[in-house]
C-alpha cells in the first residue's frame, strides 16, 4: 500500500513538475496530498534534464558586479579560478535570477534578497549587478569565443538601510518614438545586447 | 484443466509485483550502492563548502526572507534557523560527518536518514542552488534509508564478524530499496528522455554544439564538431539513443542487468559531455542498482 502510494506521488511529482506545465487536476492533487511531504524531502522533481534546448535560456550564466559607477573590470561570479560543482550553484543562481525576472510571482525577489551578501562582496552600498548569457559561437565561424548576452541589469543600492531596485532599462525602450524618428542618432549599439559587439559591458554613467 | 486467459495474465502481474517488492535480496547490492552514494554526496557537499558564509553567513547572499518568498510553501530547513557563522558551519561539518559515517558504514540505520534529511535540509535552504546532480543524490539517499545497506561492506558488519557472528540473512526491505532505485532509474531518465524530445536540438543534433560550449565540460569537442558536422550530430543523437536503451533495458528482466551495466559505463561520459560530471555520477551509481542486483530479480515474469 504505502509502495503504491509512493509511486503515485513519484508519477505525480513528474507530472506536476514538467517544463510544459500540468492539468489543473494534476497540480490540485500533486499539491494537497503529495506536496507537503515530499518537498521537505526534496522528493518532488520533475527530473526533466533537458540539458539543452539550444536556446540562450541554456546557455551559460554569470554575474558581473562593480560598484556603481566605477570604471574597470566587474567581478565575475563565480570567480575564473572557481570551477566544479562551486562554479555551477553560482551559475544556477545566475540563471534563477534571470528566468525570475520573466515570473510575474518572483519578479525582484532574488535581485533584492541579493543585496545585501552583494553589498557585502563589493565593499559599497550601491552596486551595479549584471546577468551575462555566453552563447555559444556560430559552429563555422572559426576563431570566436562566446556572444556575450545580457539577460538581467540592475542598480540596487541601500539607502536609509532599505535595498533599492532600479531596473537598468535600455534608452530605446524609453524614449518615445517620433515620426521620422531614423534620423535620430541612437548612437553606437549598448554593449552586452545581443546585437552589440563582444566585449565587456560598462555601465551607464550614474544618475 | 484450462485457465482462463485474463486470469492467467492478472496471477503473471501479481507474481511479477511481488518478486518486483517483496522477495527478501542481500544487503551487497545495496552496500555497493551506498558507498558510491556516500562519496558522491561527500562531492557535492564539499562544493558547498568554501562558499558556505556567502551563501548563509550573517550578510549572505541568500536571505531568508527572500529564499522563502522564492521556494515552495512547504519547503522547510534546519539551516532556516541558523545564521550566526559558528552553527551554520556546525551544521555543515555534522552532515560531512554523518556522510563519512554512511559511507564506511558505522552506525548505519541512524545516519542514513540523518544523510537523508540533512541533505535534503542543505538544498531546501537554497533550492536555487541545487542541481540534477542533488536531486538524485537525495534520492539514492532515501532508498538508502529503506534498505539494510549496513549489513555488508560495512564498519557494522566487520565488527560483529570479528566476533564471529554470522552474516544477516536476505531481508525484504534491501529488495524494496533495489527495487526502488530501478524504478527512480527508470522515470528519471525517461522525464529526461521525454524533456529532451520537445526540444529541435536534440532532433537535429546541435545540442551537441551547445553543450560543448559549456565552460564547465571537461571534453572540449567544438574544435572537431567544427570540422565535422557528423560528429556533433552523432553524439547527440548517441546520448538520446543510450537513454532509450537504458529505460527500455531497465523494464525489460531479462535486460535489467546489461542496461545497468552499459548505464555504469555510459552515464558518467554523458555527465561529462552535458557539463554536469556529478550527475552523471549520481545516475551511474543508479545504474550499479541494476547492474549488481540478485539474479533472481531479473528472470522473465511467469
Amino acid at each position: 500500500m504505502a509502495v503504491s502510494f509512493y509511486l503515485m506521488g513519484l508519477v505525480l511529482s513528474v507530472a506536476a513538475n514538467s517544463g510544459s506545465g500540468s492539468s489543473a487536476l494534476v497540480r490540485t492533487v500533486h499539491d494537497r496530498l503529495f506536496s507537503p511531504w515530499m518537498v521537505p524531502a526534496w522528493l518532488d522533481l520533475g527530473f526533466d534534464y533537458r540539458l539543452t534546448y539550444g536556446i540562450p535560456d541554456d546557455a551559460e550564466h554569470l554575474f558581473e558586479v562593480r560598484p556603481w559607477g566605477a570604471s574597470g573590470a566587474p567581478r565575475r561570479l563565480p570567480d575564473l579560478g572557481v570551477g566544479g560543482e562551486r562554479a555551477a550553484r553560482w551559475r544556477r543562481l545566475a540563471r534563477a535570477v534571470a528566468r525570475g525576472e520573466a515570473d510575474p510571482d518572483q519578479e525582484g525577489v532574488l535581485p533584492e534578497g541579493l543585496a545585501t551578501g552583494l553589498f557585502s562582496l563589493v565593499g559599497s552600498d550601491d552596486v551595479s549587478l549584471r546577468v551575462v548569457r555566453m552563447l555559444p559561437p556560430d559552429r563555422l565561424a572559426t576563431g570566436t569565443g562566446p556572444v556575450r548576452d545580457e539577460a538581467f541589469a540592475c542598480r540596487l543600492r541601500r539607502v536609509a538601510g532599505r535595498v533599492q531596485l532600479i531596473r537598468d532599462t535600455p534608452a530605446e525602450e524609453l524614449a518615445p518614438l517620433l515620426p521620422g524618428s531614423d534620423s535620430i542618432d541612437r548612437g553606437p549599439p549598448r554593449p552586452g545586447t545581443p546585437s552589440g559587439p563582444v566585449g565587456p559591458a560598462a555601465d551607464p554613467p550614474p544618475s | 484443466m484450462t485457465t482462463h486467459p485474463q486470469h492467467s495474465t492478472a496471477d503473471t502481474m501479481a507474481a511479477a509485483w511481488t518478486r518486483l517488492w517483496f522477495e527478501p535480496a542481500p544487503a551487497r547490492p545495496l552496500a555497493i550502492v551506498r558507498i558510491l552514494t556516500g562519496v558522491v554526496a561527500l562531492a557535492l557537499w564539499w562544493s558547498w563548502s568554501a562558499d558556505l558564509l556567502t551563501w548563509f553567513g550573517p550578510e549572505g547572499l541568500m536571505p531568508i526572507g527572500a529564499v522563502r518568498a522564492w521556494r515552495s510553501p512547504w519547503a522547510v530547513s534546519a539551516l532556516d534557523a541558523l545564521t550566526a557563522p559558528a552553527t551554520v558551519r556546525g551544521f555543515h561539518l555534522a552532515l560531512g560527518l554523518v556522510l563519512v559515517s554512511l559511507t564506511v558504514g558505522f552506525a548505519t540505520p541512524l545516519v542514513a536518514p540523518l544523510a537523508a534529511v540533512g541533505f535534503a535540509g542543505l538544498l531546501n535552504r537554497a533550492p536555487m542552488l541545487a542541481g540534477p546532480a542533488d536531486d538524485c543524490i537525495a534520492v539514492l539517499l532515501w532508498c538508502l534509508v529503506v534498505g539494510r545497506s549496513g549489513d555488508d561492506l560495512s564498519v557494522d558488519r566487520w565488527l560483529p564478524a570479528r566476533a564471529g557472528r554470522p552474516a544477516p540473512p536476505p531481508h525484504l526491505r534491501n529488495q524494496i530499496a533495489l527495487s526502488l532505485l530501478l524504478l527512480h532509474g527508470i522515470v528519471i531518465t525517461l522525464a529526461a528522455l521525454l524533456a529532451q524530445s520537445k526540444g529541435d536540438a536534440w532532433w537535429d543534433g546541435s545540442a551537441a554544439w551547445w553543450l560543448a560550449g559549456r565552460e564547465e565540460v571537461a571534453l572540449q569537442l567544438q574544435s572537431l564538431y567544427r570540422r565535422s558536422e557528423y560528429l556533433m550530430n552523432g553524439i547527440a543523437h548517441a546520448i538520446t539513443l543510450f537513454e532509450a536503451l537504458f529505460v527500455t533495458g531497465l523494464c525489460i528482466p531479462g535486460l535489467r542487468r546489461s542496461a545497468g551495466w552499459l548505464g555504469v559505463c555510459a552515464w558518467p561520459v554523458v555527465g561529462l559531455l552535458a557539463g554536469e560530471p556529478w550527475w552523471g555520477a549520481a545516475m551511474g551509481v543508479l545504474a550499479v542498482a541494476a547492474a549488481v542486483a540478485p539474479p533472481d530479480r531479473n528472470r522473465q515474469p511467469g
